[in-house]
């Protein structure tokens, strides 16, 4: 189980998992070796709203630093989701096709999109956000939200 | 007839759609309501407004709490099902906008006081889902539910 920096803002609690790096965005990547899992951050999907449907890029896709992952439908939007590692894609999570609801349900667990085998995990970890700083810009934005 | 036939067909199915106002598939399951409710089975449901029952209104309560509800939710929080519950009726069968959407995914909700097309025909595939529970819950259905034609059933 992974351990959580955490922020209540308004009435909503969002929670960061400290054992991954992400996007600014909102997607987390977090690497076994050179394979790399991907997956929508607990903020994201709360802003985002219930899924209905995610479409990630299939299997032996090559995927460059920043491009398109995955597209969800939610019942408020439709998001474009952008890789936060470039290589191949070798494992898309089934669930994705079936109960795409898993990203709300468990975003860190569950609910991952896929695996891919980095060309060079160290130079993306580079351009990626630590899980403090991403908390930090997270919070910013939460808090910017309600403002508004 | 048996008195438990009679009672059957003197109970009309409660149908408790989404309040929520500004929310494409609150508006959703309303349609779908008024198209089960005015249309499709009128002689064997009747609407119940979701904010009778949070205000507590007597005839609303009443109309749950005498008769089995199908509730049709438009978000996760499932306030149509919760407030049937608390207002002591039974909930015969639960809908989720979002879950019927996954089903008919070629029918895209958009718009609020007006849906589009994809959000009518999501309503319209909505509603016969829940006829089909409808017809499940009230028995001796009429000859139009039986598929059959107005005096053209002989003795």
């Amino acid at each position: 189980m992974p351990e959580f920096l955490e922020t209540t803002v308004d009435k909503f609690t969002f929670k960061v998992a400290t054992d991954r790096h992400y996007s600014g965005e909102g997607v987390w990547a977090q690497a076994d070796g050179a394979r790399v899992r991907i997956g929508l951050s607990d903020f994201l999907q709360q802003r985002s709203g219930d899924v209905a449907f995610a479409e990630v890029r299939p299997e032996g896709t090559a995927l460059a630093f920043g491009d398109e992952a995955a597209v969800i439908e939610t019942i408020k939007v439709n998001i474009s989701l952008t890789s936060p590692v470039a290589g191949k894609v070798v494992e898309v999570n089934p669930v994705m096709a079936t109960a795409p609801e898993a990203i709300n349900k468990d975003s860190y667990g569950e609910g991952w999109l896929a695996v891919i085998e980095a060309a060079n995990w160290e130079a993306d970890r580079a351009r990626l956000l630590d899980p403090q700083a991403y908390f930090e810009l997270m919070k910013g934005r939460a808090e910017e939200e309600v403002r508004q | 007839m048996n008195n438990e036939t009679m009672n059957n067909e003197r109970r009309k199915v409660a149908i408790v759609p989404c309040s929520g106002i500004g929310k494409t598939y609150g508006t959703v399951s309303r349609e779908a309501a008024y198209d089960v409710t005015e249309d499709l089975r009128p002689e064997a449901t009747q609407l119940v407004a979701l904010s009778l029952l949070v205000l507590g209104d007597e005839a609303a309560r009443a109309a749950v709490a005498d008769c089995p509800a199908v509730t049709i939710d438009g978000c996760k929080l499932a306030c149509a099902t919760k407030m049937v519950r608390e207002s002591g009726g039974t909930v015969a069968q639960d809908f989720a906008v979002l879950d019927v959407y996954r089903r008919h995914k070629q029918f895209k909700p958009q718009g609020i006081a007006e849906l589009n097309e994809g959000g009518q025909k999501l309503a319209h595939a909505l509603a016969e889902e829940v006829v089909a529970v409808v017809d499940n819950l009230t028995p001796d259905p009429s000859p139009e539910r039986r598929g059959e034609k107005e005096g053209g059933h002989d003795a």
